[in-house]
């Protein structure tokens, strides 16, 4: 048979790709169910390690089953807001945001042709009184996520960890793999006034004499990883900012008590109150 | 067992090995000995595309058409490589492995030791021995990996599988050892080990 026949190329090529193809495609869709709930576990590992459960390799190390049992213990309250703040419903038992859904609500966060609604945010209270809230951008090769937690004066952030598809290993994918990055946000606050809600600077972030970092909305980027240094920055500034309204609307009153000259936390001061 | 196939089987574990003697797929060889574990999923991961890559192109050689053989090849590494990748996404216990590796079991498919292999020798022999020279040259590599990957593991961060070793005993772990240039180092004093004991692959 002359197999460099014009016809017979064109027909093996073909058929080839065809039965490929319908391989793949079963193989992907049989195993879609266990793919998916890995991913849920994975990113609930995530959000239990930004509330500082745990660290990641602890947390994921319990296994699936005992990841999603925890995660059932620990959370307060799940619940879904706009970007006024305002609580548009309540997220269902286990429900969680994945990539993918990160991905759309970041189009309807920055608007453009992608939107495809008003956005939807997730806010996650855990019991031991951290709120977690996702962040999602673009990173040097490509999406870049993660979870952060506050305290509950909801400015101070109690911690953080962040994943990504693609980014240079060594370089960009310390954002998840190297934990002194991650510990450099715990105790930074966020300032929610500001449009830069938190940065990520280049050349280190401002130290006080001791040559700790200072408390501020600040820490040092990561050598040799200036394009996914810039995009979480942008990540976090883009999505912080989205929650910005809801973290001051309820962020815990902090008035001078004019009586006994002491700051009362979460408490409204009556005497302060001008009624106009 | 014939002495052929006997050849076939061992000539890539050590004295045409894959990376030392052909010096192919090293790239991948860098980035994923930072842990055992790591590397031995890469490893088991290239035996399997191998292996079964030589076996199917083997079993189609006579009907590939010779223009378009290397696109046919690739066709078949690349089906091998999704499937692996899929496969290993679907266990708990790959999946966290497998967001480790996460773009170089994609790139499996640009591991020279594969297309070489099959371009040298599974288009031109039958499809078992094949089978064997695949999955042989994917161990040849894998023994490399794992070799590599033990030094790396166990001085960059004092442990072999996640489990302590030499930090019970105050060792400071090594953070340059983490870092791909020390397998490069390593890799070269593996070449060098290799090129004292096998004369023959000594330039004049």
């Amino acid at each position: 048979m002359n197999t460099n026949n014009n016809v017979y190329t064109v027909i093996y090529t073909t058929v080839i790709v065809v039965i490929v193809a319908a391989l793949l495609a079963f193989v992907s869709q049989s195993l879609k169910a266990k793919q998916e709930a890995n991913e849920k576990a994975d990113t609930i590992s995530q959000m239990l390690t930004s509330a500082q459960y745990g660290t990641k390799a602890e947390i994921s190390g319990l296994g699936n089953a005992a990841v999603l049992e925890k995660y059932a213990q620990e959370i307060d309250k799940a619940f879904v807001i706009d970007l006024e703040g305002n609580v548009l419903r309540d997220l269902d038992e286990m429900e969680v945001y994945s990539p993918k859904q990160l991905k759309r609500q970041n189009y309807n966060i920055k608007g453009g042709p992608n939107k495809t609604g008003e956005p939807e945010l997730p806010v996650f209270l855990f019991k031991n009184g951290r709120t977690v809230v996702p962040i999602y951008g673009a990173g040097l090769w490509g999406p870049i996520w993660g979870y952060m937690s506050f305290d509950t004066d909801l400015k101070t952030i109690g911690g953080a960890y962040f994943d990504h598809e693609s980014e240079t290993a060594g370089l960009g994918a310390k954002i998840k793999d190297d934990p002194s990055f991650q510990q450099e946000f715990v105790g930074e606050v966020a300032d929610f006034s500001s449009k830069n809600v938190f940065e990520i600077v280049k050349g280190g972030a401002p130290k006080d004499a001791e040559g700790k970092s200072v408390v501020d909305n600040k820490i040092d980027a990561i050598s040799g990883a200036t394009m996914t240094s810039q995009g979480l920055d942008a990540a976090i500034d883009t999505w912080l900012g989205a929650y910005a309204k809801y973290f001051m609307g309820n962020a815990p009153k902090k008035q001078h008590c004019g009586k006994c000259g002491h700051h009362h936390e979460g408490e409204e001061v009556e005497s302060n109150e001008v009624e106009e | 067992m014939d002495a052929k196939l006997k050849e076939t089987i061992l000539n890539p574990i050590f004295k045409g090995n894959p990376i030392t003697v052909l010096v192919l797929g090293i790239c991948s060889s860098l980035a994923v000995t930072v842990t055992l574990k790591g590397a031995l999923v890469m490893a088991l991961s290239v035996i399997v595309v191998c292996g079964i890559s030589s076996l199917i192109l083997s079993l189609l050689r006579n009907t590939i058409p010779g223009r378009v053989r290397i696109i046919v090849q690739l066709v078949v590494v690349a089906m091998m490589v999704i499937l692996v990748d899929q496969v290993l996404k679907s266990f708990e216990a790959t999946y966290a492995i497998d967001k480790q590796l996460s773009v170089y079991i994609g790139l499996i498919i640009t591991n020279c030791i594969v297309m070489g292999r099959i371009e040298a020798f599974a288009l031109g022999n039958k499809p078992w021995p094949s089978f064997l020279d695949g999955v042989a040259n994917g161990a040849g590599y894998g023994l490399i990996l794992i070799i590599v990957a033990f030094f790396r593991e166990l001085l960059g961060s004092g442990t072999l599988f996640g489990i302590d070793i030499l930090n019970r005993f105050g060792y400071v772990p090594n953070n340059l050892v983490i870092l791909p240039p020390f397998a490069l180092i390593l890799l070269g004093c593996i070449v060098w080990v290799q090129r004292s004991i096998q004369k023959d692959l000594q330039e004049k």
